[in-house]
């Protein structure tokens, strides 16, 4: 019982972190929390993607959203349009995931992401 | 343009069921070069797409094979509601520059904990493996 309670305090605190991450980069959070379920709390990868999926049900950016929303950062339009996409392609994703042994996928991910995490960092302070 | 955004949206989706994250991370970079916006707006429409349950889809599929701990998923959820605050105070008042480019920097932070390999079947000391705390 205190094992668990102690599990839970750690993932609590995971969850703000990547909360925080949530609200200063725009994003949901789950690219944090995932990895960080399965580095620091040993989930089995489907497992950890299935349990962040959860915790991205409820609004859990609402509070950074009205932040955004208040200094007039949100494209209502281009928001709504996306939104039916993301939620279509999300049911497919899963779908393949189930097939898939995702170790690979995700290094091309990770490979994706990086660079286009090098792109943006030098077309803001390189030149 | 519309087909180019819905067309957008579903790869978004795509990669949101396959690696059960947000999917801002690649929603932001995307309406930033894709779609010509700035890296403030860019981010608050990210978080409004991201308001309805998006991956509900995705999540029952994971749901069927019983790769879900709720109990971990309910945890997540409360801190991420709570964080997610003071990280928009941060974010709204910094220049769209440095903001962009602290994006680029969490990027690469976040490829770099994706790409680490599984730690083989170590049972941290405190607390249980996932597969035990079942939910």
């Amino acid at each position: 019982m205190a094992e668990n309670t102690a599990r839970d305090a750690g993932i609590l605190v995971v969850a703000c972190v990547s909360g925080m991450a949530s609200g200063l980069f725009g994003i949901g959070g789950g690219v944090l929390l995932v990895p960080f379920l399965v580095l620091l709390f040993a989930f089995e990868q489907h497992r950890a993607q299935g349990t962040s999926l959860v915790a991205l049900i409820p609004p859990t950016g609402l509070l950074a959203f009205l932040g955004y929303a208040k200094a007039g950062y949100v494209s209502w339009r281009i928001g709504l349009l996306l939104i039916p996409g993301v939620f279509a392609g999300a049911i497919l994703g899963a779908a393949v995931a189930k097939k898939l042994h995702p170790r690979r996928m995700r290094q091309v991910f990770a490979a994706a992401i990086f660079v286009l995490g090098v792109w943006q960092a030098l077309s803001a302070w390189g030149g | 343009m519309i087909l180019l955004i819905l067309l957008l949206g579903l790869g978004v989706g795509v990669l949101v069921g396959l690696l059960g994250i947000g999917g801002g991370v690649v929603l932001v970079p995307a309406m930033v070069y894709l779609l010509r916006m700035d890296q403030h707006l860019a981010q608050g429409t990210s978080l409004l797409i991201l308001l309805p349950p998006v991956g509900l889809g995705a999540l029952l599929g994971y749901w069927k094979h019983s790769q879900v701990d709720v109990r971990a998923g309910i945890i997540c959820a409360i801190g991420i509601l709570v964080g997610g605050y003071p990280g928009s105070l941060i974010a709204i008042p910094l220049s769209p520059r440095h903001l962009k480019g602290l994006f680029g920097c969490f990027l690469m932070l976040t490829a770099v904990l994706l790409w680490r390999k599984r730690q083989p079947q170590k049972v941290p000391t405190s607390g249980q493996s996932g597969e035990a705390a079942s939910g």
